[in-house]
């Protein structure tokens, strides 16, 4: 500080430590505040909202929690069957939709990356599923896999299946509700996938074929234990996603046949809005946020794992 | 090496990238098709989408798109989807933006516990939050407003967009704001003169991502609204529903490509930095 040029701020700012800490403090969370602010107030606050409901019982005259009734909503949640048949559902639909998603996004990336004019103009188009609403994804699949005039059943009649319920059936509408989310989210894994195969050191592949290893050997051996890292992280963004899935299988199936897709959002939505049980749902809703938090808490661990020690 | 082995081995460069190719182009023709046979679709009167087999070749017709024009509200629905997805967006991209900065940044106590709580939150069901939403809102009187819709699509756009642009200002040299503070700016003023101009491109591929997101968004619009401020969605998903009057595909497909067709425009055009984007979400989260 030895310019003799300083403005009258500064003079006072280099006067008091103490005030000066506290502005530089004040300009750094300024940048936080708006975020924070609106977080707090639409984030935080409804969940907290949505614990307190789930204690209490609610009043639909004042629409609002009345009295705590301690765990007795939760008890009503564990003794209704059809929350645990939603519970079962969603999982089925994840223990598929998420591996089949992957595997296949990773797969078709590898097709996509051979070395051609044409492959930034195949990825780019891969945008477009990824980029159609999913309640009109669950809209125009409904129409393909209509029984009577949709197209899905008149190429499985070419091969000789007839006659397919896609949405009758409570197994097929699970499959539909798997293809449809599948089609719908496989181009988002190919994109981050290109993308990481794009990112391969190009040398150690280099080396591999000089020491004569064959395409197998060098996909299990070096291509996978590479892409480990980015294949965890691509799940835990899916599984961060598909947690939440709600407007493909409303437009697709909704829930049908006999809840056989009322995936849990669906259901709670169904709970609260359609049979106004808002305490029931606050609780079911509560046990969603749980458990998705502790899974997710575990796969972030399990990413972190598997990086170290690939 | 003898002339056979080399022979055999150009053969068999040449053969397998050629179906490796031919298998990704396969995956891309069915991966469109759905898309394709919407917008087809639209285009056809009753009698050619009740088909079997299904017809290729028809006399196109705009009648779903001009019927359910005036039918609907749909013009109305369309402006507030507009009016929702920008909002958000832009409040998103300020908000978002300046935090990602902050976090990229500038140094804050707590800022590493801050970045596992935005990656949490990322983990909430929307659900856990549409109850309170709508109980909190109704209480207040704004249920069906485009603000409610507004702020509750901020819930999932600001983390989004703050981790996005924490990415992107974290590759930036950091001599440019350090420079403009020497110069007398104040950190705002570095930020708003210097870096966001800089960063234009990853600011504005983001809020055009972050609009996608609102636009295509149900839950939400489908607890917070009913009449005045419903967006397109749920327009969709009460035709994709309406079982009693059977399936109006017709209206279904004129709507959904009308939906579509805007977003893969824009979509397209900031694919480049979209994938990067896509990426270093996954891989950097």
């Amino acid at each position: 500080m030895a310019t003799n040029t300083m403005t009258a701020g500064e003079v006072r700012r280099a006067r008091s430590p103490v005030r000066s800490k506290l502005m530089d403090a004040a300009s750094r969370w300024a940048f936080m505040a708006p975020a924070a602010i609106i977080l707090a107030a639409m984030l935080a606050y409804p969940i907290i909202y949505t614990v307190e409901i789930s204690f209490a019982r609610f009043d639909l005259m004042t629409f609002s929690a009345v009295e705590f009734v301690g765990w007795e909503n939760y008890a009503h949640v564990f003794d209704d069957y059809r929350f645990w048949s939603s519970m079962r559902v969603t999982l089925i639909y994840l223990a598929f939709a998420l591996p089949i998603q992957i595997v296949l996004g990773f797969g078709i990336a590898y097709l996509i990356n051979a070395p051609w004019r044409g492959r930034g103009a195949v990825r780019a188009l891969f945008i477009i599923p990824m980029v159609v609403a999913p309640v009109v994804a669950g809209g125009i699949w409904r129409m393909i896999l209509d029984p009577l005039w949709g197209i899905m059943n008149w190429v499985a009649g070419l091969f000789g299946v007839d006659g397919l319920d896609w949405f009758g059936d409570p197994t097929l509408a699970m499959a539909s509700i798997i293809i449809i989310d599948t089609w719908r989210w496989t181009p988002f894994v190919i994109l981050i996938a290109t993308a990481a195969l794009l990112a391969l050191p190009r040398d150690i592949f280099e080396a591999a074929e000089i020491d004569g290893a064959n395409w197998w050997s060098m996909l299990w051996s070096i291509t996978l234990p590479l892409l480990v890292p980015i294949i965890a992280a691509t799940f835990v963004v899916r599984w961060l996603g598909a947690v939440k899935m709600f407007d493909i299988a409303l437009a697709a199936t909704y829930g049908g046949p006999g809840g056989a897709t009322n995936v849990i959002n669906l259901f709670i939505y169904e709970e609260a809005f359609r049979s106004l049980r808002f305490a029931e749902s606050a609780a079911m809703a509560v046990i969603v946020l749980v458990l998705t938090m502790v899974l997710t808490g575990i796969f972030l661990i399990g990413t972190r794992k598997l990086e170290d020690r690939y | 090496m003898t002339s056979l082995a080399l022979s055999g081995g150009t053969r068999k460069s040449r053969f397998w990238p050629r179906v490796r190719i031919a298998a990704g182009l396969l995956a891309c023709v069915i991966f469109l098709f759905p898309v394709f046979w919407m917008v087809l679709s639209s285009f056809k009167a009753q009698r050619d989408i009740f088909t079997v087999p299904p017809t290729l070749f028809f006399t196109p017709t705009l009648q779903h798109y001009f019927e359910y024009m005036q039918r609907a509200d749909i013009s109305r629905r369309m402006i507030n989807t507009i009016i929702v997805a920008a909002g958000s967006g832009i409040i998103s991209i300020v908000a978002g933006g300046m935090a990602g900065y902050a976090l990229a940044r500038i140094r804050l106590r707590g800022a590493g516990t801050i970045g596992v709580l935005i990656l949490l939150s990322r983990g909430v069901p929307p659900i856990a939050l549409a109850v309170p939403m709508f109980l909190v809102a109704r209480s207040l009187g704004v249920t069906d407003q485009h603000i409610t819709l507004i702020l509750a699509y901020c819930t999932f756009l600001i983390p989004y967009v703050m981790w996005l642009m924490r990415g992107f200002f974290l590759a930036l040299p950091k001599e440019l704001e350090e420079s403009a503070m020497i110069d007398g700016c104040s950190r705002m003023g570095a930020f708003f003169k210097i870096i966001v101009p800089i960063s234009m491109p990853g600011i504005l591929s983001t809020l055009i991502f972050s609009m996608i997101l609102a636009w295509e968004e149900l839950l939400f619009a489908l607890v917070l609204t009913n009449r005045y401020a419903s967006t397109i969605p749920v327009a969709i998903a009460g035709i994709a529903g309406d079982t009693v009057n059977g399936a109006n595909w017709g209206a279904l497909t004129a709507v959904g490509t009308f939906t579509v067709l805007p977003v893969v425009v824009f979509a397209l055009l900031v694919q480049k930095w979209l994938i990067q984007g896509l990426a270093d979400g996954a891989t950097k989260g």
